[in-house]
């Protein structure tokens, strides 16, 4: 039994970093920061989870990046921009809303406004040319003697 | 009665101009979202890999750094290295496919040693461990320790094992996020030789 709980720590082991040197937290106010900051940026290895949400070792480096930088009283913008010069604006996990990003925010209003005016026009003009109703006179002999027929 | 009715229904050219351009834009902006969700690496000139990390440091300038050397103790700067080209490899003992690599890159190394300066920096591991797998499976090249990962993140590393070649201007000319084979390495080595 403890021979095969060797074994399989052996295998379980195989493929995980192991515990990293613990990181001295910063003062309260700043490792908030951190943590603010470290929701903002996705982990590299992740499938979409943020580095202050993430167990992954590559997180943890990532957010002692964060906590480096924030040491060094660099604004957020600064931070962000740091992460964006390394893997791109897929890092930012809420994009910003600039540039053909923004069309992908503006983009189905301007629709909706033109759809509406689209509809309204044609709503206004379907109500200037309206027919008014009139009473068609029955000129069709056959349709008269099969009502005649009808009311016997 | 069916000619009037024909009248009402029938739109007029400039409506039915304003209907199919409202029907064009809407598909497009349709396609253009769809585009960009399913091909968004296509937008950065890149294959479609949904696991590929966009990679931006590409003809940046090297960022500096000065580690210890895991051997000698000794504390290594990468600008004394600047003027030769550079392979700097990302890896860890407790990565399957670093270990896979590790014979290419011994090869590679003992190849190309004369003109080109091979750095193994060690990814999220201990000394302990390195120093171990190090006196079982050789690599005489340069080993750095780096314990806060500070320096992979400042490369961009998106996982080990990754390779970086930096060309003698000390730019990095691209990286290789796979276990590295003889042929990629050989190819790239000849880029930054030139």
């Amino acid at each position: 039994m403890i021979s095969f709980a060797l074994m399989l720590s052996l295998v379980v082991n195989q493929g995980y970093a192991p515990a990293r040197p613990a990181v001295d937290p910063l003062d309260q106010t700043r490792e908030k920061r951190v943590m603010r900051l470290g929701k903002k940026f996705r982990c590299a290895v992740c499938q979409g989870v943020a580095i202050s949400d993430s167990p992954a070792s590559m997180a943890r480096a990532q957010l002692d990046k964060v906590r480096e930088l924030v040491a060094e009283d660099k604004t957020d913008d600064e931070i962000e921009t740091y992460f964006v010069a390394r893997y791109g604006e897929w890092v930012l996990l809420d994009p910003r809303k600039e540039g053909l990003n923004a069309f992908l925010w503006v983009g189905p209003l301007m629709l909706l406004v033109a759809g509406l005016v689209i509809i309204m026009s044609q709503v206004k003009k379907k109500a200037a040319t309206a027919p008014v109703p009139v009473e068609a006179p029955v000129s069709d002999d056959f349709l008269a003697q099969v009502r005649a027929d009808l009311e016997k | 009665m069916n000619a009037q009715l024909e009248k009402m229904s029938a739109p007029g050219p400039g409506r039915r101009y304003g209907v199919i351009a409202f029907a064009v834009v809407s598909a497009g902006f349709l396609l253009f979202v769809l585009a960009r969700l399913m091909f968004a690496e296509a937008f950065v000139g890149k294959a479609y890999d949904p696991h590929a990390v966009p990679f931006m440091m590409e003809g940046k300038p090297a960022p500096l750094f000065s580690m210890k050397d895991l051997r000698t103790g000794e504390l290594v700067n990468l600008k004394d290295y600047i003027g030769r080209p550079i392979v700097l490899n990302f890896w860890a003992t407790w990565c399957g496919p670093c270990k896979m690599e590790h014979p290419v890159l011994e090869w590679a190394q003992r190849q190309y040693k004369d003109d080109v300066v091979f750095i193994g920096i060690v990814f999220e591991d201990n000394e302990e461990n390195t120093k171990k797998f190090l006196l079982e499976n050789g690599g005489s090249w340069r080993q750095l320790y780096d314990p806060k990962s500070t320096v992979a993140v400042d490369y961009a590393v998106a996982g080990v094992p990754e390779t970086y070649f930096i060309d003698k201007r000390g730019t990095i000319v691209g990286k290789y996020a796979y276990p590295i084979d003889p042929k990629t390495i050989t190819t790239r080595i000849e880029e930054i030789l030139k």
